[in-house]
């Protein structure tokens, strides 16, 4: 018979297999997370494909048009900016799902005992399935410019389910970090989104880092942003005379490694006793 | 004899600590503001600020395979965090627990039920977050959903279900659980009455197929159907463990109506603290007994930690149940200075109404300021007290006998009867 042993401060060891024996949960949570969202709209999964769409349609017209900036490369630059779209939005959701999950929880939480680190993972899992409908939507997009002005895609664009995950996980690692301060101050719900949108612009999703930071001295600085990294090398997998971007690549691999045990420790730490202070 | 059952549940010297945090007003002026900082840097330890409050106190039992234990005690007796715990929705400060099996905890119906997933979704979601796998649910699901009686409204979402219905079925799949150990709270006292009867039904067929069962409810009468065991808890401590009968007996003597005046500035802080009941005297009696026809009067002591304007009292009847019996407010009680104490004198008009009995009389302090309602501080027991039949009022009746759980709380004055005509 399994053993239980509550303590303080546990040193639960049985926290892992307890993830092992829950695991249905966090496809449970996907699932829900899935049905709900999409229950009573009028195109369903068409939400999916028209938000990048739209995000991609302005933002070439910016940066592009009115801008003038360069594209990669001569690479079209909505191709360019909808290769930055998809590994950011996994970010940008991951840390959000992540930061949010004491509080936006909390009802179930309160009542009744799972891993807690199984609520933002389902529904992570579930914002999987609208980042694979947004990469078929790349797909069609490439199809049409290999029509109108013979684009073809780099063959590494087999890694990017790799680096899809990997933005999830730096993501996720981030947003449960934020999310022991987000117990206590609520100030971060605020601010998040905020900060986000903002992020957006310090990080190359609608603009090239090479045509536009190549030679400033203070491009090793910009690329100690950890989302950097993983948007040039999701690029860098999609075009094909891109070079690869070394310094933003171990920069982030290097957040990441930081970033997910420190976050994982400090997730932990705050759901053995969050219910006391929600 | 030895008892040769194994232990299913080990509990060791466990402690719980809240730090109670004060919601001190936020002034909107920057001068008010200032004041409560130089405040707080004045007086760093003043009581507005922070406090720890032991909700259980070391507390030490084990449950053996095939017991059922019922925990019976007041509000803020420690009940539901002691069953927080054994859930593990939070952590101890102190001590250890081991359970040896699967357990489940049933602290509320229907954890997690979302309102736009139909009956089958939401038995598939709630299971699994109450640790049911699928193959288990698909097992079962027949007999969930005949136990809940939705039918054919099975794939409806449940937003359209009747309260009943989303009852039935939350409790449907809750009750199909197959733990070692069931840890339930007062979820039984859900739906009608047919309904509530059906529950207790499956509790006592999951008690007799020689499940572990920690059960907390405020009715006795279902403590005493299901329960082979009772533990009463105090203010954070067990005061008794043991025999069913000797239990409810020890927890409804051990409300003690001998005590007239009350210190009360230790109590579980609740509301904003800005001011705290901190005394309560029942004047001119040497006991909390009072006869029919009496009014309950007594004196109130407030002390006012922060400028407060136009609180009022609440005063709540409680039952020997902790049901909620019915209440008195007052007129708002002016301006309060801070650090000040104020006095009030209490007259209760319960006369010709309130039935014999012994009931706990609650005070709060409270505020409603457009259309937002505040509430400054709670005491849950204030006062024990007990209400005895007079006897001059009634004189062919010497010893009315007055039975709460059949007649209820209310006993109005004789009805007034006219004979109007008689015929032959």
């Amino acid at each position: 018979m399994q053993k239980t042993i509550i303590e303080p401060n546990g040193r639960n060891f049985q926290y892992w297999k307890d993830i092992w024996r829950y695991r249905e949960l966090a496809f449970n949570f996907a699932k829900r997370d899935v049905t709900v969202r999409y229950k009573q709209t009028m195109i369903g999964f068409g939400w999916a494909v028209i938000s990048p769409v739209v995000n991609m349609i302005i933002m070439t017209f910016i940066f592009g048009n009115v801008a003038g900036l360069a594209s990669e490369g001569d690479v079209p630059y909505s191709i360019m900016v909808y290769s930055g779209i998809i590994p950011w939005t996994i970010l940008s959701k991951s840390i959000q799902n992540g930061a949010g999950t004491f509080i936006n929880n909390a009802a179930i939480m309160q009542k009744v005992y799972f891993p807690r680190i199984l609520s933002p993972l389902g529904s992570m899992l579930a914002f999987l399935i609208d980042a694979a409908i947004s990469f078929a939507v790349l797909l069609v997009l490439m199809l049409i410019f290999h029509f109108i002005n013979g684009f073809v895609p780099s063959l590494r664009i087999f890694i990017t389910p790799l680096i899809m995950v990997w933005a999830m996980l730096l993501g996720l690692a981030a947003g449960l970090f934020l999310s022991a301060f987000n117990v206590k101050w609520r100030d971060l719900n605020q601010a998040l989104p905020f900060l986000i949108s903002l992020g957006q612009y310090i990080s190359p999703v609608a603009y090239s880092v090479n045509e536009n930071f190549g030679d400033k001295w203070w491009l090793n600085l910009y690329c100690l942003n950890p989302a950097v990294g993983i948007l040039e090398t999701f690029k860098w997998c999609i075009i094909r005379s891109m070079k690869f971007n070394t310094f933003a690549f171990f920069a982030s691999i290097v957040w990441t490694l930081i970033l997910i045990p420190v976050g994982i420790k400090l997730f932990r730490k705050t759901e053995r006793t969050f219910v006391d202070i929600v | 004899m030895i008892d040769e059952r194994p232990v299913m549940i080990d509990i060791k010297d466990v402690k719980k600590k809240y730090v109670i945090r004060h919601n001190t007003e936020k002034p909107a002026s920057f001068s008010g503001r200032l004041k409560l900082v130089t405040r707080k840097v004045l007086h760093p330890s003043r009581r507005y600020d922070k406090e720890d409050f032991w909700a259980l106190k070391g507390i030490s039992f084990q449950v053996r395979q095939g017991e059922k234990v019922g925990i019976i005690g007041k509000n803020g007796a420690g009940k539901s965090t002691l069953l927080k715990i054994l859930s593990r929705i939070t952590e101890p400060t102190d001590g250890r627990i081991e359970l040896l099996g699967k357990v489940s905890a049933m602290l509320e119906v229907g954890t997690g039920f979302n309102g736009e997933l139909t009956g089958r979704e939401n038995i598939y979601l709630n299971g699994a977050i109450l640790g049911m796998t699928k193959a288990e649910i698909d097992s079962k699901f027949d007999d969930i959903v005949e136990f809940s009686e939705v039918g054919r409204f099975i794939d409806t979402p449940v937003k359209r279900y009747s309260s009943g219905m989303f009852v039935r079925l939350a409790f449907a799949v809750a009750s199909h659980l197959d733990p070692d150990i069931l840890i339930v709270d007062e979820v039984l006292s859900v739906g009608d009455t047919k309904f509530q009867r059906k529950c207790i039904t499956q509790m006592m067929n999951i008690a007799q197929s020689g499940k572990t069962i920690l059960y907390v409810s405020h009715q006795m009468q279902t403590i005493q159907q299901l329960c082979d065991r009772v533990i009463v808890l105090k203010a954070g401590e067990i005061i008794f463990d043991g025999d069913v009968q000797k239990g409810i007996e020890m927890y409804t003597d051990s409300i003690d109506t001998t005590e007239t005046k009350k210190n009360l500035s230790g109590h579980k802080p609740r509301g904003t603290q800005m001011a705290t009941v901190e005394n309560v005297e029942v004047l001119d009696k040497d006991s909390c007994v009072w006869l029919y026809n009496e009014s309950i009067h007594f004196k109130v002591t407030v002390k006012a930690h922060d400028d407060c304007e136009d609180l009022r009292f609440e005063f709540m009847f409680r039952d020997m149940t902790d049901k909620n019996l019915g209440k008195a407010e007052s007129a708002p009680l002016g301006v309060m200075k801070s650090g000040e104490t104020y006095e009030y004198d209490i007259v209760l008009n319960t006369q010709n109404v309130l039935a014999p009995d012994k009931y706990t009389l609650g005070i709060e302090l409270w505020k409603i300021k457009e259309n937002l309602y505040t509430v400054y501080d709670i005491v849950v027991d204030a006062l024990s007290i007990e209400i005895l039949s007079e006897d001059e009022s009634r004189p062919e009746i010497p010893e009315i006998f007055w039975e709460s759980n059949i007649f209820g709380n209310m006993m109005l004055p004789e009805a007034e009867v006219k004979l109007l005509s008689e015929k032959m």
